[in-house]
Formats: structure tokens, sequence, C-alpha cells
């Protein structure tokens, strides 16, 4: 508090030229932010990646795996099964492949309680199978696990994946170098089936409100180091796609990432990330550039998300790495991927698993990737986000700083009356004058109503007044256009303090550490965030703003930001589309969007709805109360006016 | 005449002892079974019997005993003893009841005499020494991590009836991180009569034995009693070394084995010393699982009928095998996967939660049986990971039970561990769960192991329980030494003391590289200064004078 109360503080000569010049070096911290990030694209700003683990011995034995004719066999009965069971799991031809090539087999059974509307129960069956490692007690596991999709599934099908699975269950049942059990599992439902598994298997609940009921489970293998999940969509690839991001943007080791990208390169398989393999352009650097900007920020918009692009997502959170090969069946190309190379490749991902001695916990679990082989760490890209943190700090430290100069100005000047006018203008300024009450009142009352929120939607999809997505939106609509209007009607029909400079700079600190706080956990979205915000926010001034500020800031409203990018999401993918049907579309696709993310809340424990809802729609509203109480334009021009004409005098 | 009688007196004594000395038997036998889910289980039991009393004289000659380990007995006062080695999980749910239960890694348990004095030094100079006898890392066992349960474990020799047992008498403790390897059986063997140069200890190869599911060798030594009213006292010492093989792994093709494919050699004639040297297969399975045909035949079946189930034995005798033979086991049709039924009782444990602030141990028991079993549950639990008593909870599908008998004497860091006991009634054909909370703990720096991200080993708890029925049971009754005393060896109760899984236990480990990153940028800052340090205080500057003309595309013009 020394450094705020000092009588001293704004004489510096580096304060002088930051009150003097604040709006422009904002605005430079701001673009320098954005220069910033779009410079780790280049190779000069991103590394090469590495191994740190030595442990995993990457590559270092020649694969074994050989005998894809059982694969192959497999597939065939597979598809007859499969075509029987249009909705559901085949699920006693699976236990009986499994218990036949020797594993311990088990099943899981589990229940969603589906935490809106009606409350409705949906279940659901896993099946896995857990290959006793023969030098080892159980006491550490890997897991390859694999979606089901039967034939009626609207997502491309998972069977092949289920041929090569079942082809390395026999073939890795034969080894006896195994010395950590290898736990196959099979799920339902998507991600659905993956959490209640992991759950049932840490017996632990992560979602709110018991909304997976996880069941029970029998065989356990110890605690798993890491998963690969697989998606294989055709007998024969053209490509495999490596897929890393996870609930609320988790990401795993990067040293798993690295090994599945050693492996592939090793059996000679095509593999991608974001569907750019890594293929340089040495003689087109602004080529290169924009090739690695582009999965850069395809990796940035999918973390920001904080949904998982596979099933893999979902093991992070128990300190599992891992990730998701998704295998293309290949258009008429002459080259493609076998069974054969494909099963090496997990094969040798395994044997190097099952190298490791310790958990992983070295290389990086925070980074970008602008390309397969390219990596930046989180020294290089917390930069950029620090940056334009920074603008917003420093515009609430000015503010603070024009306060106390103020004040001092005020009762260092004789009082006249004919002043009384300026003095009136001034007083507003004065820090005796904060107007406490007020500004804490608002900042609880937007703060109690945004944590509240969650709950509340919950309560009125439950009453089913409007079907489930309807009623979302029209608890957050309403929510919102109430708390729009409130601070009009109360500025119209009392007479309060118009001094909210307090807000402002509350406000402004306050996204500036939800910034920072989220970009603890999820750097992409708080990198997108302040992308949006933060000059909105800096341009937002205590006292004067224009209609226009107004009006950019309602539309930069959390719902409305939501619509926007599921507009431009729509408008993107059906560009052929009228405009009446893309706005339709994105209506729809808007309210299903909300709908999904509250449930993902609900059963997934993920939090992007939640820190919206209870920290970044009050945040917006302090600003809006800033906006709604300040001055006109005309009104600051004439009392400047005044002020000029005494200094005159 | 004097000296005459004195050496007659010392002839009469020899004679004596020696007679005692060569009272001792040697048996050597070899039980293979296939259990239910196919894998091929061999236990090979070394036993040693001795028709004498235990005292410190008695290991000054031995015969057929191993004077190594008899030494350590006598000197540190041991009344029974029993040490494991083993690595892998004896997994009850597939494979029933094993002979002799094992923990993986290192399990000793101790009974000393009741004259002992200062039983905590002689613990931990015995773990010393079969340390050293072993090979194995028992001389981590200190105080810190062993305990005496006080129900779980009697003495299973012949114990004075006028003295009641006192448990301060008894310590156990596990090593769950031992590796368990080559360097322990050498030593094994080399404890036989015969060491590994004949008999059934010529299977016994490196190579094949540790190509196994599982394998556990065990020692165990107590004292016994012999003649019809028990008079004569015994002392008795199993070697036992137990192998679970996976047929898949050693045979992919077909499921047949034979004892070269499971040991790498045949069998030659048994060890000379030996008073009987047996093979027994058990050819129970025949009759309702998947049918085979061994070759050569036996030389005799022995049928056992032992709590309500009846087995069959093949019986080999090779003590007068004269070349080495094999024995061979086809099976006739393999298309059936055979279906393994849960033993009567089984159990698992697992650490449940994640992250690293709070965490659960569940242990779930499961009874298969039709009526109610009572068990004994032994929670082992190390210093590092601190329990909540409060949160001690046995559910059966969500409804409390309460435990008939609870003991508990809270761990001290660094001191002594967690000790737990709990007596507990399981209703029929029900699985309960036992839980109880505990709390991740940072250690001191020093106390990390090297690899300190593996996990922490925390040791199996023990569940201790008289099963009502033989079914999948193996173990031999406690007046027998033989496996061949086994059959038709009805009981009122089946001791069982089933080991449940250790478990990895992840602590917050703080980031070791970092002193490496310091001790590489201190080396490196040390290089540099040295180079140009060592330049200027070794090497003079010197002015010198050019004699020849500057040269060059571009030479400097001359003034």
């Amino acid at each position: 508090m020394g450094l705020l109360t000092d009588p001293t503080t704004g004489q510096g000569k580096i304060i002088q030229i930051l009150l003097n010049h604040h709006g422009k070096i904002c605005v430079l911290l701001f673009l320098s932010s954005l220069v910033w990030f779009v410079l780790l694209a280049h190779n000069q700003f991103n590394a090469a990646t590495y191994f740190s683990e030595n442990a995993l011995l990457p590559g270092l034995v020649k694969g074994d795996y050989s005998d894809d004719g059982v694969a192959k066999r497999v597939m065939e009965e597979l598809e007859v099964e499969a075509d029987a069971h249009q909705n559901s799991i085949p699920q006693s031809w699976i236990v009986a492949k499994f218990r036949q090539f020797g594993l311990d087999t088990y099943l899981h059974n589990f229940t969603l309680n589906y935490p809106l509307g009606k409350k409705q129960k949906y279940t659901g069956t896993n099946i896995y199978g857990i290959l006793r490692a023969a030098r080892g007690a159980s006491t550490e596991a890997v897991v390859l696990s694999l979606p089901y999709r039967p034939p009626s599934s609207t997502n491309p099908t998972t069977l092949p994946g289920l041929a090569l699975m079942l082809g390395l269950i026999n073939f890795f049942g034969k080894q006896k170098y195994w010395a950590k059990d290898i736990i196959f599992l099979v799920t339902e439902h998507e991600q659905l089936g993956v959490q209640a598994w992991l759950e049932a298997y840490h017996g632990i609940s992560c979602g709110l409100g018991g909304a997976v009921d996880y069941g029970d489970i029998d065989g356990r293998g110890g605690p798993i180091q890491a998963a690969i999940n697989l998606e294989i969509h055709g007998r024969r690839l053209s490509r495999i796609d490596v897929k890393i991001s996870g609930l609320n943007g988790q990401l795993p080791n990067l040293d798993l990432f690295n090994l599945v990208h050693r492996m592939c390169a090793k059996e000679g398989i095509k593999h991608t990330f974001y569907n750019k393999d890594s293929s340089s352009h040495p003689n087109d650097f602004v080529g290169e550039w924009r090739s690695k900007l582009n999965t850069l920020v395809s990796m940035v918009a999918t973390q920001a998300s904080g949904v998982p692009n596979g099933n893999h997502g979902l093991f992070h959170r128990f300190g599992i790495e891992a990730l998701t090969l998704e295998g293309y069946e290949h258009g008429n190309r002459v080259k493609y991927i076998t069974f054969h190379q494909l099963g090496r490749v997990v094969e040798g991902i395994f044997r190097s698993l099952n190298n490791l001695l310790e958990r992983f916990h070295q290389s990086y679990f925070f980074y970008l990737l602008p390309a397969s082989d390219r990596y930046v760490s989180i020294g290089n890209y917390m930069i950029s986000l620090g940056v334009s943190v920074a603008a917003l700090f420093a515009k609430s430290y000015v503010t603070w700083l024009q306060i106390q100069i103020n004040g001092k100005r005020d009762t260092s000047k004789p009082k006249d009356d004919a002043s009384i006018k300026t003095l009136k203008m001034v007083a507003a300024d004065d820090p005796k004058t904060l107007n406490l009450v007020g500004v804490g009142s608002v900042i609880l009352m937007t703060h109690f109503l945004g944590m509240n929120l969650l709950y509340l939607c919950q309560k009125f999809t439950s009453l089913g007044y409007f079907s489930t997505e309807d009623s979302l939106l029209v608890v957050l609509a309403s929510f919102s256009i109430i708390s729009l209007v409130f601070p009009l009607v109360i500025k119209r029909c009392f007479r309060i303090s118009n001094n909210w400079i307090l807000l402002n700079i509350l406000a402004l600190n306050e996204l500036a550490t939800l910034l920072l706080c989220v970009a603890m956990h999820n750097f992409s979205l708080a990198f997108i965030a302040s992308t949006i915000y933060v000059l909105p926010a800096i341009l937002i001034d205590s006292k004067k703003n224009s209609f226009y500020k107004k009006t950019l800031w309602l539309l930069l409203h959390p719902l409305l930001l939501l619509f926007w990018a599921v507009l431009f999401y729509t408008g993107f993918t059906f560009m052929d589309l009228s405009y009446l049907t893309i706005l339709k579309r994105a209506v729809s696709a808007t309210k299903t969007t909300l709908v999904l993310s509250v449930v993902d809340t609900f059963v997934y424990g993920s939090w992007p709805f939640t820190v919206a809802t209870s920290i970044l729609l009050p945040n917006w509203l302090m600003f809006w109360w800033v906006l709604i109480f300040s001055e006109s334009r005309d009104c600051m021009d004439q009392a400047s006016k005044v002020t000029k004409d005494k200094s005159k005098k | 005449m004097f000296i005459l009688f004195t050496i007659l007196f010392q002839l009469i004594f020899s004679v004596n002892t020696f007679s005692n000395l060569y009272s001792d038997s040697f048996h050597e036998e070899l039980l293979i079974k296939r259990l239910s889910s196919g894998h091929v289980y061999s236990y090979f039991q070394f036993t040693t019997l001795w028709n004498t009393t235990l005292d410190k004289s008695t290991f000054d000659h031995t015969h057929l005993w191993p004077r190594s380990l008899g030494e350590i007995l006598g000197y540190h006062n041991v009344q029974e003893l029993h040490v494991s080695l083993t690595q892998g999980l004896w997994r009850y749910q597939n494979w029933g009841y094993p002979v002799v239960e094992a923990p993986p890694g290192a399990e000793l348990w101790v009974w000393f005499k009741p004259d002992t004095e200062n039983v905590e030094k002689e613990w931990k100079l015995l773990a010393g020494a079969l340390s050293g006898l072993l090979c194995a890392s028992l001389n981590f066992i200190e105080t810190s991590n062993s305990m005496t349960p006080e129900l779980s474990f009697r003495p299973v020799g012949v114990a004075d009836i006028s003295n009641p047992v006192n448990s301060s008498f008894l310590r156990y403790a596990t090593l769950p991180r031992e590796i368990v390897c080559t360097e322990n059986l050498t030593p094994l063997k080399k404890l036989l009569p015969c060491d590994s140069k004949k008999g059934l200890s010529t299977l016994l190869n490196a190579g094949y034995v540790h190509n196994t599911n599982y394998h556990s060798l065990g020692l165990h030594f107590r004292q016994t009693c012999s003649g019809k009213y028990c008079v004569n006292p015994v002392i008795e010492l199993r070697q036992t070394v137990s192998l679970v093989y996976d047929l898949s792994i050693v045979e992919p093709i077909n499921q047949d084995w034979s004892i070269r494919k499971l040991f790498g050699v045949g069998v030659g004639s048994g060890c000379p010393l030996a008073s009987s040297s047996r093979i027994y297969v058990d050819i129970s399975s025949n009759e309702t699982g998947p049918v085979f045909h061994l070759t050569p035949n036996p030389d005799s079946v022995a049928l056992s009928m032992r709590g309500g189930y009846q087995s069959t034995f093949a019986v080999y005798d090779i003590s007068s095998a004269e070349k080495l033979f094999n024995i061979n086991a086809n099976y006739r049709k393999l298309s059936s996967v055979p279906l393994s039924y849960p033993p009567p009782l089984y159990v698992n444990r697992y650490i449940a939660g994640y992250g690293q602030e709070r965490g659960r141990i569940v242990t779930k028991i499961h009874n298969k049986h039709r009526t109610p079993l009572k068990i004994i549950y032994l929670e082992n639990i190390p210093w590092f990971m601190p329990i909540y008593y409060h949160t001690l909870k046995v559910t059966a599908n969500n409804r409390n039970i309460n435990p008939i008998q609870k003991r508990y004497h809270p761990g001290k860091e660094r001191v002594r561990p967690y000790f737990l006991e709990v007596v507990l009634e399981i209703p029929a054909r029900t699985s309960i769960e036992v839980h109880f909370e505990f709390d991740y703990i940072f250690l001191k720096w020093q106390e990390y192991p090297p690899d300190a991200n593996h996990g922490f080993y925390v040791g199996s708890a023990v569940i201790t329980c008289m099963l009502p029925v033989g079914r999948n049971y193996t173990g031999l009754p406690p007046e027998a030494s033989l496996i061949s005393d086994s059959w038709n060896a009805s009981q009122q109760g089946y001791l069982v003391q089933l080991r449940t899984e250790s478990l990895i236990l992840t602590l917050p480990t703080p980031d070791f590289s970092m002193p490496y990153n310091v001790i590489c940028l201190a080396c490196t800052v040390v290089a540099l200064a040295f180079g140009p340090l060592h330049n200027i205080t070794t090497k003079r500057l010197q002015l010198v004078k050019l004699d020849e003309e500057p040269k060059g595309v571009f030479p400097f013009p001359k003034e």
C-alpha cells in the first residue's frame, strides 16, 4: 500500500510518460502481443521436438508384430456381427473373443442421469479385458481404448480399429516382456463411456450432482500410466492423424506425442497433426510460416473450446497421458497403410511405454504445436498473453493515479465561488468519495447472480415449459436482458452518484486476473479471450464513452459472442446456403452448443461454461455499468470548456 | 581303567550324538497342476526333517540340514521363520489357492522364542543375516516397516501349551519393492543337500524359472513333532519354489506341456540323499475339463478326498530312475476355452481417487461361498501414508457392516507403520468393501529413492480365513510336512491367508532435475572461468617483433 499512498507517486519520469501516453502504450502492448503470437509459428521462435525421457527408448527394438492375418479374419467376422447389432455393442462376441485370447474380461455397466430436462436415464456397457503382465504384479497399467460405434452411428466407423486391437491382443498375449498390465477397453456412447469407466476405475465422481452413475468394476491393474485411443476408419488408410486436445484444454505429455510420431516415422506411415504432416518447404519461408500458423491456430481454437477432440481427452484429468490415433480411409491412392504397419506402430508405442520406469514427468505438459515436429514452450507463448494483460494492468494503474492526482489538485486549489461547477466535476474523482457502497453492491450483485446462473439453468429446464434447448436459451437471454436493462432503469429512476471510476479499475483488474488464471490451465482460451476483450476494455473510460463504444461492448456480450462464433463457423462451413438459412442454422446450433456445454459441466466437470457465467459475465456487466453511468461525451466537453475558462482567468 | 572308561564313555556319547545327527531325512516333491485358467502351476517342496530339539548347539554338527541357515536360527533364538521372495501376483480369482501364499516382493515373519530378551535387536540382526544368506535386500527391514500382528499370525508349528501365545515375540515385515531374480534362486538351491546337481532341483534353471508369470521362493522353518502322541520333537525346514507358467508364452501353438518345455531339461534320478523323490501331476480336471494324456504312464494313481472335493494325482517315483525322462501332457481337444470359476474367497485392493491431495484405499473381499465367512483383515500401511482411522468403513452393497473387532496402532513418521487389524463376518455370497482415507505427504528430499517418480510401494494386506470347504485348496494341513500327507486330510477348516495386490503410491515428488541443472551450470561456469584464468596465470605476454612483411590480397601500405 505504500506505493499507492505515497504522496510522491506519479512524479517519476516513467510515470509521467505513462500518464501522458497511456492510451498509445496500452494499444501498443496489445498489438505486440498479437504480433508475438503470430511470430511463434516461425521456426526462429519455436524449437524442434526431442525426447526428454530416455527410458522410453523409442523404436530401439525391431517390431515383431507380423501376423495381421488374425486382424483381417476378425474384421470379416466383426462386420457380420456388427450388422446384427444395428444400435448396440455386440457384447457377447467381444467378450468371447477377449476370453479366447486369454484376457481377464469384465463388463462395466453405467447410467447417465441426464442433468437437464426431465432427468431421463441412459445406460451403457463397456467391455474391457486385462492382459496380466508376466513380469509385474499389477502395480501399473497402460490402456488401449476404442470407442465402439454401431452401424447406426453418425460418426465414421471404428470397426477396423477393433479388428486391429484383437489382432494385437493375440500378439501381445504371447510376449513375455510385459511388465505392466495392458487394459483393452471398448467403450460405448463415445466419451460418456470412457468417462464412466475412468470414474469407476478410480472410484470417484467428477461431474456435478451425480450425473453419471459410474457403477462398479471388478478388475483393475494398478495406476494407469498412459492410454492410446484408436479411431481407425478403414482397412486401408491414407494417413494417421494424432489428436491430443483434452478436456478443459489439458494436453498429454509432449514425450508421448513425440513417441507416436517417432514410431510412425519409423514404420514409414504418413502421420499428421491437424491434417498437416511435418514436411517442410526450405525455400518457401512465407508458405511454411503460413502453414505452421494455420496448424497453430487450429490447435489453439480446439484447445480453447475445452472440449476433448477424442476419447483420450478424458484420461488427462486422472494423470494419465493419452492421445488418439485417427486413421483416415484412403481414397484411390496406390500406397496405403496396412494393419501390419499400424500394428507395428502400436506395438512400438506399447513396448516403449512398457520400458518406462517412472511416470511421465519429464518434457512438457504445457506447449503449443505449430507442426508435428516443432513445439513452442510455455516460456515463449506466455509472453504474448502476459503483454496483453500488462496493458490492462497499465490502464488500471493509470486510472488509479489519475484519481490521486486529481485529489491532490482539488485540495491544493483555493475554493472559489465561480468554480463550483468545476469543483463538482473534480470532486467526482476525489478518493474520499469513491462511491464504495455503489461499487461494492454492483460487484456483489453481478457475481452472485452469475454464480447461480448454472443452477438456475438446470432448475428452469426441469420445469419443462419449453424444450431443453429453448428453455436454456430463454433463461440465459432473459437473464442477459434484465441485467442489461437494470442499470438503465436505476439511472433513470434514482439519482445516484455517477462516480464509478473505482468499478472501472476493479473490473480491469478482475479481467486481467481472470485471463492469467485461465491461462494457467488453458492458455488458448485465455489468449482468445484476451484478443477479444482487452482492447475494448482499455478503450472504456470511466468518464466519457461514445455511443459506438457502448454498442461495441454490447456486441461482445458473452452470449452474443458465442452466437458470432457459431455464425462464423456455420457460414464458413455452408457457404452455398442463403443468409437466412445460415442464420437459422446458427441460432439452432447456438442452442445446441449451450445445451452441450451445460451438460458437459454436469457430466464431465468441464469448466468453460462455469467460468463464463460466474466470472466473465459478471465482469462484462461491471464494464457495462461503467459505460452506462459514465457521462456522455457532450457533457464532458462542456465541463472541460468550463475548466479551461477558469484556468484562463 | 579310568582312561578306558573315558574312551568308552566318549564312544557311547559320540555314537549317541551321531545317532541323533543321522536321525534326519530329506524329501523332494514336485506338484504339477493345471489351473482352471489354463496356466500350469508347479510347486517344488524340499523338506528336511530332523528329530532333535532346537537350541544353540543343535547346529554345531549337521548332516542334511543346511548349517548356514541353522546357525542363524540358533543364534537369533528363532522359534519359527517364514521367508518368501516373490515376483508377480498370485491371481486367486483365476488360479484358486496355492500351497503356500506369498505377497509380491519379500515377506518375512518370525516367531522368536519366549525367552528372547531384546526382540527388536534380534529381529534387525536376523534380517541382516538372512539378507546375506539369500542375497535379498532384507536388511532394509527395521522397526519403521515391521509390526506385530496380534490376530492374523499364529505359530504354525508346535507351541508350548503352558505358555499362551504372546504376539510380542512375533515380527512381520514386507518389502514390496524387492525384485526377485536368479541371485536369490542360487543361494536357495545351495541350501539343499544335493545342491542343483541331482534330483528335482536340477529342474530349477534360472532361464526358465524367471520366464513365468509368477514365481515365489520360500523358506519355512518350524518345530513340530512325530509319534502318535506327538512326543518326539522334530524340526522342519521346507524350501519351496512355486511357478506359474502361461502356456501361451511357453507354447503358443497348442496347449500341451511337458517337463522339458517348462524347465528346459528332463528329469533325472532323484537326489541320492533323499528319502523320497516324487512328482505328482494333478489329473482331476481330466474328468471335467479338457482331457489330456500323460506319457509315460505314472507309477501309481492316488485318490484324495478332502473337504468334500475329490482330486486324483498321477504319481511318479523318480528315486530309482536311471536316465533322463520327460513327462508329457497331450491334450485331445483344444477347441473349448476352459471356464474358470472363482474360489470361495478372493480379494482385490486398489487406490481410489486422483490427484495428490487425498486418496482412499479400497479392499474388496468377495465371498462366493454359501455361508458367511469370518475373516481377519490385516493392513500394513507404511508411515509415509498417514491414514484416517475414523474414515474406516466396511460396506456391503452400500450397507454398513459393523466389524467384530478392531485393533489399531497409529503409525508415526519414520518410526513405525500404521497397524490395523479388523475381524469381520462377510455375509454369504456377498462382496464387501473395506475402505479408509489417507493423505499424500511430502518427504524429506533425501528420502526419495532413485527414480523417485516411479512411486512408493505399499505392501499387501493379509486376509486370514478358515474356509469350510476344500475347493481349489492345495495347502498342507498343519500336522503334515509333505505334499502326500495332505491327501485325504479332511479338516475342520482350511486356513488361507490371502495376500492382496501391493500398491504404488505416487507421492508429490520434487523436480530432481534441478540440482542436476545447477551442477551443469556451475560446471560450465567453472570451466569457462578456468580457461582464461589458467592462461593468464601460466603464460607470459610478450611483445614479438614481426620480421616478415604482411602478406595477403591487400597488404598494408608501408609508411
